[in-house]
């Protein structure tokens, strides 16, 4: 045991020098995600290439390992861990509203790509394998269905570092990716059924399959309407413990157990880690959770990412090179234009279109854990399974600098988001002499909210606002050079009005105090004077 | 937070007597002191001075609202009192004020006190609640004003 563990030290450490060190290179040098540096550093130091090299005594430090995947089970678990971590804060990231606003659209341009993209896969097998006769052949099933799936973990995280996240193509993306992940899964049970009685030679049972079925699409509608309900009343209890880093403990913990339970419903742990961090994002601590939680993430999300790295087999790609590439290719189209076209019809223009075809087309997770399932059940062999990793490599090295280049330029939304009914809204503001003034009375203005029991945060992408939010009170709080402006709901007015004043009146006092005393640049004359005073003490 | 958690009838008055500003102060201080909601007069009545030197608390229409925060208080303590006839409280409007809500709470103590102080100033925005505020003879026509 102990062995183990000191050769899992040993390979966390070599994974986070490493992937952090190619993640700086991509993202500093080569301007590309973080990602795929640590997605490429994983293939580089797997047990497929440097990994397999002893080390004297030691051996090599990523031995191949028996099975689908091939790492240790140890280094597995951590790198599970760091995918849980990160859907729960791309889930705590995602703006609820906005995500509820767009899920029709979503599920139009999830089902779009799912379907689409399926019969393009398995249809491909059926021209190209001389093996494979049908699409209901298990091996066709299989690789239609690896098609389908989308990488949520890799869209996030590019979406995340260019902070478009809550943009209408974002939530889409989100929302589509996560409903591809449920039906993928959703469809690997009802492929898992057809093959395992295909094989067998029996007749295939629909009854139990669609109840697997119905089994994961219930654990995820009962999940996403008791999270949106509960967290709110969740957090106002953990308020009471009256320490943030706690709640923060405790609604990762949340995570981790519906994470478990979404496994033991037939779905993929990741997505109930993505419900129960999109339950959380609504609440007034949702930034607070966030930062605590992406503190700890940042030291296992590279380990998710570099071990999918590892995953990569060359030497199984090298035989079906040819098939794979053609494979990926037509992967590559089923979700461009299987999500990209849905969108054109629910509001979106070519730019939001493509934004969203390339958003949708990194493959990931779950298509491992479909090619992992048909290898270890024997529907698909070592080849097929490297033609599955092949798509996922391609497409995920493909995918971010697309996705990143498409999101330069305007709005990919045809209407405008619509603002809160701005007739409801006022607007506060105070002049003050200097900008270093407005800045002093800023963070005093600050303080008196936070003494309300209200909670701040920058607006992201802004140097001069701050959203200040206590469970459904809002305030938009922002400063133009020595303006003072803050924003609410006209119903909240008098209360600002107050808070306002009475910052204003203890400033009065702070002023006057200052007027108290004496000659400060006496004082500083004194602090100069002294300066050099030690030294000349010794120099007698 | 609830003003039904806050006030009660016990800390009403409809008929104040005082005709100054320190007088009416030290009214409203009585009914707390008479309630148990506070003990150190002295350091109280010096807080709400203060914060009276600084700038008087009567707003408008003949609403004042005497307020401070003090070490004497563990939670935010209220209380209210009529005076129909009015009297000089230094008001913004120049006007003599009629109604006073005094509010004291904690220093150093997260919680919604001036959100109380909006609460209840908003229910006496308009012309129509102060009048039936002024007509009342026992506190429990005051509580009903405040929807209690």
């Amino acid at each position: 045991m102990a062995h183990e563990m000191m050769f899992l030290a040993l390979q966390l450490g070599v994974i986070l020098v490493v992937a952090k060190f190619s993640g700086w290179i991509f993202s500093r040098k080569l301007h590309q995600p973080k990602v795929l540096g640590e997605l490429v550093a994983g293939m580089l130091i797997g047990p497929y290439v440097l990994g397999a090299v002893p080390l004297g005594s030691l051996g090599p430090l990523f031995p191949l390992t028996g099975g689908t995947i091939p790492v240790s089970p140890e280094l597995y678990g951590i790198a599970t861990i760091g995918s849980i971590f990160l859907l729960f804060t791309s889930g705590l990231e995602t703006d609820l509203p906005t995500f509820l606003r767009f899920s029709g659209k979503a599920s139009v341009v999830g089902l779009g790509g799912v379907i689409f993209s399926f019969l393009l896969g398995a249809g491909v097998t059926v021209l190209l394998h001389p093996e494979v006769h049908s699409i209901m052949d298990p091996e066709a099933l299989f690789l239609g269905t690896i098609c389908t799936a989308t990488s949520i973990g890799i869209t996030a995280r590019i979406l995340g570092e260019t902070k478009k996240i809550s943009t209408p193509e974002g939530v889409t993306i989100l929302a589509a990716a996560v409903l591809d992940d449920v039906i993928s899964i959703v469809l690997l049970s009802v492929v898992v059924g057809i093959a395992s009685v295909e094989m067998g030679g029996g007749s295939i049972a629909w009854s139990t399959i669609g109840a697997v079925a119905f089994k994961a699409v219930g654990f995820w509608a009962i999940c996403m309407v008791v999270g949106i309900f509960a967290a709110p009343h969740l957090t106002k209890r953990m308020k009471k413990l009256e320490s943030l880093s706690v709640m923060a403990e405790i609604s990762f913990g949340l995570a981790l157990l519906l994470a478990g339970l979404s496994e033991m419903a037939g779905l993929a742990m990741i997505i109930g880690a993505y419900i129960a961090g999109l339950s959380f994002s609504q609440t007034d601590v949702s930034m607070e959770i966030t930062e605590r939680v992406k503190a700890v993430g940042d030291y296992f999300i590279p380990v998710f990412f570099a071990v999918m790295g590892m995953m990569v087999d060359f030497g199984a790609i090298v035989t079906v090179l040819g098939f794979g590439l053609l494979f990926s290719l037509i992967a590559f189209i089923g979700k461009l234009v299987g999500c990209g076209l849905p969108s054109l019809f629910v509001g979106f223009n070519l730019r939001g279109a493509l934004r969203i075809g390339a958003g949708m087309l990194p493959r990931g997770e779950v298509t491992l854990i479909v090619a992992g399932i048909g290898l270890a059940s024997g529907a698909i062999g070592p080849d097929m399974f490297g033609v599955a990793v092949m798509t996922m490599l391609l497409a995920s090295i493909a995918a971010p600098p697309i996705l990143v280049q498409s999101f330069q330029g305007g709005s990919g939304y045809r209407k405008e988001l619509a603002e809160p009914e701005e007739a409801d809204m006022i607007t506060l503001e105070l002049e003050f002499p200097s900008e270093r003034a407005a800045e002093f009375i800023r963070r005093s203005i600050s303080d008196a909210f936070r003494a309300e029991g209200f909670y701040i945060r920058t607006i992201e992408g802004s140097i001069h606002s701050w959203q200040i939010r206590n469970e459904d009170m809002i305030f938009i709080l922002k400063r133009h050079g020595s303006v003072i402006e803050v924003h609410g709901k006209q119903q909240q007015e008098a209360f600002v009005r107050l808070l306002l004043t009475e910052t204003l009146v203890d400033l009065q006092e702070f002023v006057d105090s200052l007027k108290s005393m004496e000659q400060p640049e006496m004082m500083g004359a004194g602090l100069l004077i002294n300066m050099f005073a030690r030294q000349q003490e010794s120099d007698r | 937070m609830k003003i039904k958690q806050i006030l009660s009838p016990e800390l009403i008055s409809t008929s104040l007597k005082s005709t100054t500003k320190e007088g009416i102060i030290g009214e409203l201080l009585d009914i707390l002191i008479a309630n148990k909601k506070i003990s150190d007069r002295e350091a109280v009545l010096a807080a709400v001075m203060e914060r009276e030197r600084k700038m008087s608390t009567g707003i408008q229409h003949g609403v004042a609202i005497p307020h401070a925060k003090t070490k004497a208080v563990k939670e935010l303590v209220a209380c209210i009192g009529l005076k129909p006839e009015g009297v000089d409280f230094d008001a913004l409007d120049g006007e003599p004020s009629r109604i006073f809500i005094m509010t004291l709470s904690p220093i150093d103590r997260v919680g919604p006190h001036v959100q109380f102080l909006a609460e209840i100033s908003m229910v006496i925005q308009t012309d129509k609640a102060r009048q039936q505020l002024l007509q009342a003879k026992t506190p429990q026509e005051v509580l009903t004003v405040f929807g209690l």
